[in-house]
């Protein structure tokens, strides 16, 4: 068992990850409307790439987000 | 908390419950007192002894609560059971080796000392150790109870192989190190037995 | 998801409920990037869902419909109507002397119905002040991004027919 409180260690990097996580996440809702909007005006050019990088951005929060909770079971245990 | 530590010294106990009456004071648990105060033996002594919650480094009461109600704050101190999520299993009190935590029935909630949290957050010290006359419970640096007293601070304890260790020191005599306690020396064998101290 | 989650020592509800207050910062923090993340994986979907219909899509057939007789509303006048289902409002608008013109009637923007303003010479939406021009379906102002769908009018004796759709996706 964990008889020692954390220290305020690693929350500055959490609250970095977490930061970048919010700012992928607006590029990405960004992402999604102009893709949509491009595709019900009947230009189908755009569903690629938009496809393309929103799965991009998508496993980058998903590695921010192993991050931390790496930096969760570091402190923590 | 503000570098002062809790002492307690069971031997200048003198029996005069300003403690129980203190803590009862506190607005929050008005008219329940959250000290455990006991008779050694009283048939045969008037010895007492005053215990407040030892605030353990792992706490027991908090591992076994179903509920997750105790909490373990950053300074150390262990809180009484969070009235929206305390069941009233009593799980805390057949758990504690101390046998600090209490059950209120008819609240449905256990409660305990929480070393006057809202006192000695702000660096005030708790109710119990600011009337006691003997300072049997005592809220003071360590540097003053090394100038003060000849026993000495303990605050780690054996019951049978389990080691705990509690943020609350027990003023013990200067060669003891740590303090053993065979739970079995408490067990009643006979009617008229004499309890054996522990240390 | 076991293979998710770092081995512990301690079991999984002893991490997620601690008995320490220091903990909870790391715990609430942790599930706070989860519900992002699993935010971010809900748009991902989405993106992929509109490549999944544009690749796997069928070109449209329009019915052919007829809407008016020549002479029926008069110069700047405005008729509705349907095309190419009944759930699909149209507006057909005549600016001058023989030209017609017809879009769908719902905005781009959040498809309120739009008007004809006769003294301007525009469509306008209400709902959030959205203007679309007469001569194409042009967005000249506000909020929606795509020009109004145009219905794609033919002259066949002496009626006006819609025949197709231009501009949108079925």
């Amino acid at each position: 068992m964990n008889t020692n409180p954390p220290q305020n260690r690693g929350l500055t990097a959490i609250d970095g990850a977490m930061v970048l996580v919010i700012v992928l996440l607006i590029v990405q809702i960004w992402l999604l409307s102009a893709t949509l909007e491009s595709y019900l005006a009947g230009h189908k050019e755009a569903a690629i790439p938009g496809a393309i990088i929103s799965a991009v951005l998508f496993l980058a929060c998903l590695g921010l987000y192993r991050f931390v909770a790496q930096i969760d079971s570091e402190v923590r245990r | 908390m503000f570098g002062m530590e809790f002492y307690v010294d069971p031997s200048r106990c003198i029996g005069c419950q300003s403690c129980l009456k203190a803590c009862e004071e506190c607005d929050t648990h008005r008219g329940v007192s959250m000290i455990n105060f006991d008779f050694i033996d009283r048939e045969q002594t008037i010895a007492t002894a005053a215990y407040v919650c030892w605030h353990c480094a792992d706490p027991t009461c908090a591992q076994v609560c179903p509920a997750d109600a105790i909490k373990k704050y950053e300074d150390g101190i262990v809180g009484s059971s969070l009235k929206p999520r305390c069941i009233g299993c009593s799980n805390c009190v057949l758990a504690c080796p101390f046998g600090i935590p209490k059950l209120v029935p008819q609240y449905e909630q256990m409660m305990k000392c929480d070393m006057c949290y809202d006192r000695t957050s702000v660096g005030k010290r708790p109710m119990c150790a600011t009337v006691c006359p003997s300072q049997a419970l005592a809220y003071v640096t360590p540097e003053t109870i090394a100038q003060t007293r000849r026993e000495k601070p303990v605050n780690t304890f054996w019951f049978g192989n389990q080691k705990i260790t509690t943020k609350v020191y027990m003023m013990a005599p200067a060669e003891a190190g740590e303090i053993a306690i065979d739970v079995a020396d408490y067990v009643w064998e006979e009617e008229r037995e004499l309890v054996p101290q522990a240390f | 998801m076991s293979w998710f989650r770092r081995p512990s020592s301690t079991p999984l509800w002893r991490d997620e409920f601690p008995v320490f207050t220091a903990d909870e910062r790391y715990v609430s923090r942790r599930q706070f990037t989860k519900f992002l993340t699993l935010t971010s994986f809900g748009m991902m979907v989405g993106n992929l869902w509109i490549l999944a219909k544009s690749t796997f899509e069928r070109p449209a057939s329009y019915p052919e419909v007829p809407v008016a007789a020549m002479g029926e509303i008069a110069v700047g006048g405005v008729k509705i109507f349907n095309y190419p289902t009944a759930a699909d409002p149209c507006i057909l608008v005549r600016t001058a002397g023989e030209q017609y013109v017809a879009y769908s009637q719902k905005c781009t923007h959040l498809s309120c119905a739009v008007y004809y303003e006769k003294d301007r010479n525009r469509l306008e939406c209400p709902c959030h002040q959205g203007f679309f021009s007469v001569a194409d379906g042009a967005v000249l102002q506000g909020p929606p991004q795509r020009a109004l769908p145009r219905v794609v009018l033919a002259r066949k004796d002496g009626q006006l027919v819609a025949i197709r759709m231009e501009g949108e996706t079925a």
